[in-house]
C-alpha cells in the first residue's frame, strides 16, 4: 500500500497537471478577490464576518479538487498506464485506496496553496482600499480547515467517481452536470412532490455548503458541520466501495 | 515456470480462448503465433492478472500473478506501445514503476542504458517514436530484473536494426536462464529468435514444438520448370503429387527432387528449374491455421 501511495506520490508530481490546475486556480482567486474588492463600498467588506465571507473564495478551489481526484483516476484510462500499473499493483484495492489517499493530500494542498493565495490578497488589497484587515485567527482557522476538510473529501469522492466511470471528459462533465443541474433539480422535485424535503440536504453540494457554512442555520435546509462532513464523506465511501468492486471484476484489455 | 491448463474465456458470443493448454521452461525462448484474433493477447492478459479467465488455470511459478511475491520482481511484461503518460518523462515513468513494483531505483538507469534510451531519458514520452516507446516498454519489463519475460509483439514499430537487435537482446535474457514467451505475427524474425513455437488458432492449440520439429512435420515442396509444363503437370498428377502453379512454374507439394526429376526423365521432358523449396515458419504457421479455419 506503502509502495502504491509513494508512486501515485510521484506520478502526480512528475506531469505538468499539477502545475496547470494551481496556475489556473490562483488566477481564478486572483481575480475574483481584486474584483471582490474593488467592485464593493467600504462598509460592506469592513466587517470580520464581511472579509471571512471573501475568504470564503477559497472554496471554488473544492471544484478544483473534484477535478484533481477524477484525473488521478481517469488519467489511467485515458492514457493506458493502468495496465502497467496494475502489473506493479496487482491488488486492485490497494490501487484504488492509493489513489483516494493521493486526491485527498493533492486537493488539501492545492486549496491549502489557494485559500493561503486568497488570504494574502486580501491582506494586501483590503489595506489599499483602505480597509483594515479584520479576519480573526481563530474562525479563519476553523473555515479554512473545514474547506480542507471539504477538499479531502472532494479529491477521493473524484477519484473514486474515475474509476467507476473511467472516460475522463464524460467523469468531468457528469460531475459537474450532478453538482449544477441534477442535485438541485432533485431537491426542487423532491420539495414539490412533499416526498422527503430534507433528504437534500444529503446531497455532496448541500452537504459541502454545511460544512462551509457559518452563522446561523435552517436545520431544515443544512446539515450540522459534523453532518455534512459525515454526508460528504458516506458519498466518498460510497463511490470508493463501488471502485474497488467495478476495478476488481473488470477486464483490463 | 509458466503454465496454461485449459483456459477459457468467452466475451459474450466469442470464444476468445477455449481450452488452451502449454507451457513454458526456464532458458526457452518461446514464440506465441496465431492469426489476428486467434486469443494470444487475451492468453497474455490472462497469465498477468488482467483479465478473469471462465476457467483453467494460468500460472508464473507455479501461482497466479497477483498471488506472486512481489510480482513485478518476478515477471517482466510488454504489453502494448502505449501506457505511458506522454508528459511524463521516460525515466520518470520507470520511477513511478519502480516504486510501485519494489524495484530498486538504481534500475532505472540500468535498464534505459540496457535499451538504448539512455540519451532520451529526460525526454517526454509523447516525443517518443514509435521504436522508442517499445524499448521503453522493454526498460518496464527489465525493471524489476524478472526470472520471466512475457512479450505482445515487441517487435512492433522497430526498424530493422531495432529488430535485430531485439532478436540479441532476447537470446541473452534467456541465456541468463529466463523464461521468454513472446507473441509476434513478424514470423520471419520469430523464426529466428525462439527455441520452440506454441500456434493457436480461434483460441485453442494448433500446435507446440521446436521450430525444427514443425518444419519436419510438413511436406516438402518442390518448385519445377518446363516448356512443356502442362504435360508434366499431368505426369504428377498421375503419380499423385498436388500440383498448382507458380507463374511459369509448378510447384509440387510432397515430393523430392528426385521424384519429380524421375517422373520428368521417364517421359522425355526437359525441365529448366528442379529446386527444393526451404520450408519456413510462415508455411507452417499458415498451413496449419488454415486447416483450422476449413
Amino acid at each position: 500500500m506503502i509502495a502504491a501511495l509513494s508512486s501515485e506520490w510521484l506520478k502526480l508530481r512528475t506531469t505538468r497537471t499539477l502545475f496547470w490546475l494551481l496556475v489556473a486556480l490562483s488566477a481564478l482567486m486572483t481575480l475574483i478577490v481584486v474584483a471582490g474588492v474593488i467592485g464593493s463600498q467600504k462598509h460592506s467588506i469592513s466587517s470580520a464576518k464581511d472579509q471571512l465571507d471573501l475568504l470564503g473564495i477559497g472554496s471554488l478551489g473544492i471544484f478544483i479538487a473534484l477535478i484533481m481526484g477524477l484525473i488521478v483516476s481517469t488519467g489511467e484510462f485515458r492514457h493506458g498506464t493502468i495496465t502497467p500499473t496494475l502489473l506493479a499493483t496487482p491488488s486492485r484495492t490497494s490501487i484504488v485506496i492509493a489513489k483516494a489517499l493521493a486526491g485527498m493530500f493533492f486537493a488539501v494542498a492545492l486549496v491549502g496553496l489557494a485559500e493561503g493565495l486568497v488570504a494574502l490578497e486580501l491582506a494586501i488589497a483590503l489595506p489599499a482600499k483602505g480597509v483594515d484587515f479584520a479576519i480573526q485567527g481563530a474562525p479563519a482557522a476553523g473555515f479554512i480547515g473545514r474547506m480542507l476538510i471539504a477538499a479531502a473529501l472532494w479529491g477521493a469522492l473524484g477519484s473514486g467517481i474515475g474509476i467507476v466511470l473511467r472516460n475522463q471528459i464524460g467523469a468531468v462533465v457528469a460531475s459537474f452536470a450532478w453538482l449544477f443541474i441534477a442535485e438541485g433539480l432533485i431537491i426542487a422535485i423532491l420539495h414539490s412532490h412533499a416526498i422527503n424535503s430534507n433528504a437534500g440536504r444529503f446531497f455532496p453540494f448541500q452537504a459541502t455548503g454545511a460544512i462551509l457554512s457559518s452563522g446561523t442555520r435552517n436545520p431544515a435546509d443544512l446539515l450540522s458541520h459534523a453532518g455534512g462532513m459525515a454526508a460528504l464523506g458516506g458519498w466518498m465511501a460510497l463511490f470508493t466501495i463501488a471502485a474497488v468492486v467495478l476495478l476488481s471484476r473488470r477486464d483490463v484489455s | 515456470m509458466i503454465a496454461v491448463e485449459n483456459l477459457r474465456k468467452r466475451y459474450g458470443k466469442t470464444q476468445a480462448v477455449d481450452g488452451l493448454s502449454f507451457t513454458v521452461e526456464p532458458g526457452r525462448v518461446v514464440g506465441f503465433l496465431g492469426p489476428n484474433g486467434a486469443g494470444k493477447t487475451t492468453t497474455l492478459r490472462i497469465l498477468l492478472g488482467l483479465v478473469h479467465a471462465n476457467s483453467g488455470d494460468a500460472t508464473i511459478l507455479g501461482k497466479n500473478y497477483s498471488q506472486l511475491e512481489r510480482p513485478f520482481c518476478q515477471v517482466g511484461a510488454v504489453l502494448e506501445a502505449s501506457g505511458f503518460h506522454p508528459g511524463r518523462k521516460a525515466r520518470n515513468h520507470l520511477r513511478v514503476l519502480a516504486r510501485a513494483g519494489h524495484a530498486p531505483e538504481k534500475r532505472v538507469d540500468e535498464v534505459l542504458s540496457q535499451v538504448g534510451l539512455e540519451g532520451a531519458a529526460k525526454k517526454r514520452v509523447g516525443g517518443y517514436s514509435l521504436g522508442m516507446r517499445q524499448r521503453l516498454a522493454l526498460a518496464s519489463a527489465l525493471l524489476g530484473d524478472p526470472g520471466v519475460l512475457i512479450l505482445d509483439e515487441p517487435a512492433n514499430g522497430l526498424d530493422p536494426e531495432g529488430i535485430r537487435w531485439l532478436r540479441d537482446f532476447l537470446r541473452s535474457l534467456a541465456a541468463e536462464g529466463r523464461a521468454v514467451l513472446i507473441s509476434s505475427h513478424v514470423l520471419s524474425e520469430v523464426e529466428q529468435t525462439v527455441d520452440e513455437v506454441v500456434i493457436i488458432n480461434k483460441g485453442k492449440l494448433v500446435a507446440h514444438g521446436s521450430v525444427e520439429e514443425l518444419k519436419r512435420g510438413k511436406d516438402g515442396r518442390v518448385r519445377v520448370a518446363s516448356p512443356q509444363a502442362k504435360a508434366l503437370e499431368e505426369k504428377l498428377a498421375k503419380a499423385g503429387f498436388v500440383v498448382s502453379k507458380d507463374g511459369d512454374a509448378l510447384l509440387v507439394a510432397g515430393a523430392t527432387s528426385a521424384q519429380v526429376g524421375e517422373i520428368a526423365a521417364k517421359s522425355s521432358l526437359v525441365l529448366h528449374e528442379l529446386s527444393p523449396l526451404a520450408t519456413q515458419l510462415e508455411d507452417v504457421f499458415l498451413d496449419l491455421t488454415s486447416e483450422e479455419k476449413k
